[in-house]
């Protein structure tokens, strides 16, 4: 019998193929919009993920804390601040530890007619294993040019092209100032060092190696990076010992937390007991974006949800048409031995059948939005080349499952009605 | 005795009236009779119908079908009894569009649960009863109104019913095919088919061997012409 009701829904519908196929496409909207936007999201956090793994892996970051007014008062005398100190001190203390100081200064570059503004990376040779980027021709910042303060720099391959062209750069001479941007980032020293950053002049560098393209990571374009020996960034443009974050790579994944919380204790007794820094891993930054995926899957999610249950009131309503222009077939069907139930079953198979059907193109129209709204995003945003639709196939399932829920849900009502038709009154509906 | 309706009155409100359709009706109908139900509109004919049908319970009074007594059943035993006990034949034929002529007889089979063989098979038969054998596939808007018709009593009989309730169903033919399916109800009647026939028209009722005039919900006459044949196959 089951065989024979499900014949009959296909038949109905196929008999109004403008109306049903009107009502499956707020299904299949629904459905595809649920799909498009969970392979969005998905996507969008493997990208996240996969950028922030290519800042390198098993990395700690130490940057200082803003102490508030009362704090620095209170705290006046102490050994307060990120030094270069600090990171030889974790060096000698954490040998196992690979350490690099950064200091980011905005300045200027000049060759010959050619300059580019942005942002100069003071650091020790250590960053170059760290952040796993390594120099294609030349080499990086060396020991002996942090011993004696050499003015050298590295540059990343897209300033490499802007810079010199073709040309390779190796070996010539750049001038480098500061103040393209004045506005310096954090400037808490005292008022007079502020002074002495905007009165340096110009200094000429020499060109000594130049980085592997690396393409962009997490928003910053790793190709713009200019290096120079943290001592001589300190020598020349800060004019104090003071460095402003540090990336320390910890050998085992396993020991992060611990580790974290070694350093962190380590540099509190370096600073005379003051809680003035910050100490994160990447873990906790992934962490970070978890919630934000979960709150963009939230908002999408809840969106698309809307979108399928809208298709589901279409549903409803043509539902409720069709059981009003079938009551006479209802009063008959009754007449002649169909129970409530049957009735019931009828109307609710015929509603499910539009979900059903309607769910499965659903996913193939999903399937496809999602790569083309994937292939758009790539496109327009700045740094989204790898971010693609991850369409996983238990999003297909659940947009599905929810479709059939859906489609028995908003059937539910109409079949009922169908089923609690008077059959006298009901074989003689005009 | 088939069916015995005692005291049966039914009264329809809408709003503040209330109609009296049927007042104090005492009917009595023996197993192979052919009853025809006479009475102009609003004489209660239709109620009368609804109510021997099982399609509608009376206000008060008692109604048994064979052993059955109607009144007590729920809804799902009076569907099992309009499914096992009874068949309808309409006016307006009541065929499902959309489906042939097998399909519509196979309707009730269906909800008897009988297997797919079986619909089939006493489909075919009753079809071939009723003069449609080349017919079995046509839909029903490919099939004139006598044949509806026809299409509509072999569904009526087909689970093999106690009862076939006929509502004007020559109302909508024209007189050549009503005969037509008037002389079906003969050969049924000449079988031992008991029939209840509802029609208006009183040459259509004298086909049956009984007559029971309605007026205003009550009988106003009972009279029962021995055709020449019927009695006598009966008794035998």
């Amino acid at each position: 019998m089951l065989g024979a009701i499900f014949r009959d829904a296909l038949k109905n519908l196929s008999s109004n193929m403008l109306r049903s196929g009107l009502t499956m496409l707020g299904v299949i909207i629904g459905v595809a919009s649920v799909i498009a936007m969970m392979a969005i999201v998905e996507g969008g956090q493997v990208w996240l993920v996969s950028s922030i793994e290519k800042l390198g892996t098993n990395l700690l970051f130490v940057w200082k804390k803003r102490l508030t007014i009362d704090e620095r008062r209170m705290f006046a005398g102490r050994n307060l601040q990120l030094r270069y100190d600090d990171a030889l001190a974790i060096r000698d203390r954490f040998p196992d530890l690979k350490v690099a100081p950064v200091i980011d200064i905005d300045g200027q570059i000049k060759a010959g007619e050619r300059d580019y503004s942005g942002r100069i990376t003071g650091t020790s040779p250590e960053y170059s294993d760290i952040r796993n980027s390594y120099p294609a021709s030349g080499r990086f910042i060396g020991t002996t040019d942090i011993q004696t303060w050499n003015r050298s720099v590295v540059l990343g391959k897209t300033i490499a092209e802007v810079l010199f062209g073709t040309q390779s750069p190796i070996g010539k001479e750049v001038k480098i100032f500061l103040g393209a941007r004045k506005k310096s980032k954090k400037s808490d020293g005292p008022n007079g060092e502020k002074k002495e950053q905007e009165t340096v002049g110009e200094y000429r560098f020499t060109v000594i190696g130049v980085m592997e393209p690396k393409g962009e990571a997490y928003g910053q374009d790793r190709d713009e990076m200019i290096f120079i020996p943290v001592t001589t960034a300190q020598r020349f443009f800060k004019g104090n010992d003071k460095i402003g974050s540090m990336i320390i790579h910890v050998p085992d994944r396993n020991q992060m937390e611990e580790v974290t919380h070694k350093l962190h204790q380590f540099l509190i007794q370096r600073h005379d007991g003051v809680d003035d820094i910050r100490v994160r891993n990447q873990g906790e930054f992934l962490g970070a974006i978890d919630q934000t995926i979960a709150t963009f899957r939230f908002v999408l999610g809840g969106i698309a949800t809307v979108a399928l249950l809208v298709g589901g009131i279409g549903i409803m309503n043509i539902m409720l048409v069709t059981v009003t222009e079938r009551t006479r077939e209802i009063g008959l069907r009754k007449a002649i031995g169909a129970r409530r139930q049957d009735i019931l079953l009828q109307f609710l198979i015929e509603s499910t059948t539009i979900s059903v059907i309607g769910g499965c193109f659903g996913i193939i129209l999903g399937i496809f939005a999602a790569h083309g709204f994937g292939d758009l995003v790539a496109q327009s945003m700045p740094g989204g080349g790898d971010w693609g639709a991850v369409i996983k196939p238990s999003a297909i399932v659940v947009a599905f499952v929810f479709a059939v829920a859906v489609g028995i849900g908003f059937g539910l009502f109409p079949a009922i009605k169908a089923s609690k038709l008077d059959p006298a009154e009901a074989l003689r509906y005009q | 005795m088939l069916i015995s309706l005692r005291h049966i009155n039914k009264i329809y409100t809408t709003g503040e009236v209330a109609v009296h359709a049927l007042d104090d009706l005492n009917i009595e109908i023996e197993q192979g009779e052919f009853v025809a139900i006479i009475g102009q509109s609003g004489s209660g004919k239709t109620t009368l119908l609804d109510i021997v049908g099982c399609l509608s319970q009376p206000t008060s009074g008692e109604y048994w079908l064979h052993e059955s007594h109607i009144n007590k059943l729920s809804d799902s035993e009076l569907t099992a009894i309009r499914n096992r006990q009874i068949g309808f034949i309409f006016q307006t034929f009541h065929l499902l569009p959309r489906k042939t002529a097998l399909e519509n007889v196979q309707l009730p089979l269906m909800y008897a649960k009988a297997t797919h063989t079986q619909q089939q098979d006493r489909a075919q038969e009753l079809l071939t009863r009723v003069g449609l054998q080349d017919r079995m596939q046509h839909h029903s808007n490919q099939l004139s109104g006598g044949q509806q018709q026809r299409v509509a009593i072999a569904r009526a009989l087909a689970n093999r019913p106690a009862l076939l309730l006929a509502d004007e169903p020559t109302g909508n033919l024209d007189s050549q095919s009503g005969n037509e399916i008037l002389t079906i109800f003969d050969e049924l009647h000449g079988q031992g088919q008991t029939i209840v026939m509802i029609t208006h028209d009183p040459l259509i009722a004298q086909r049956a061997n009984r007559r029971i005039t309605l007026l205003d919900g009550r009988v106003l006459a009972d009279e029962s012409t021995k055709s020449p044949t019927q009695p006598i196959l009966q008794e035998i």
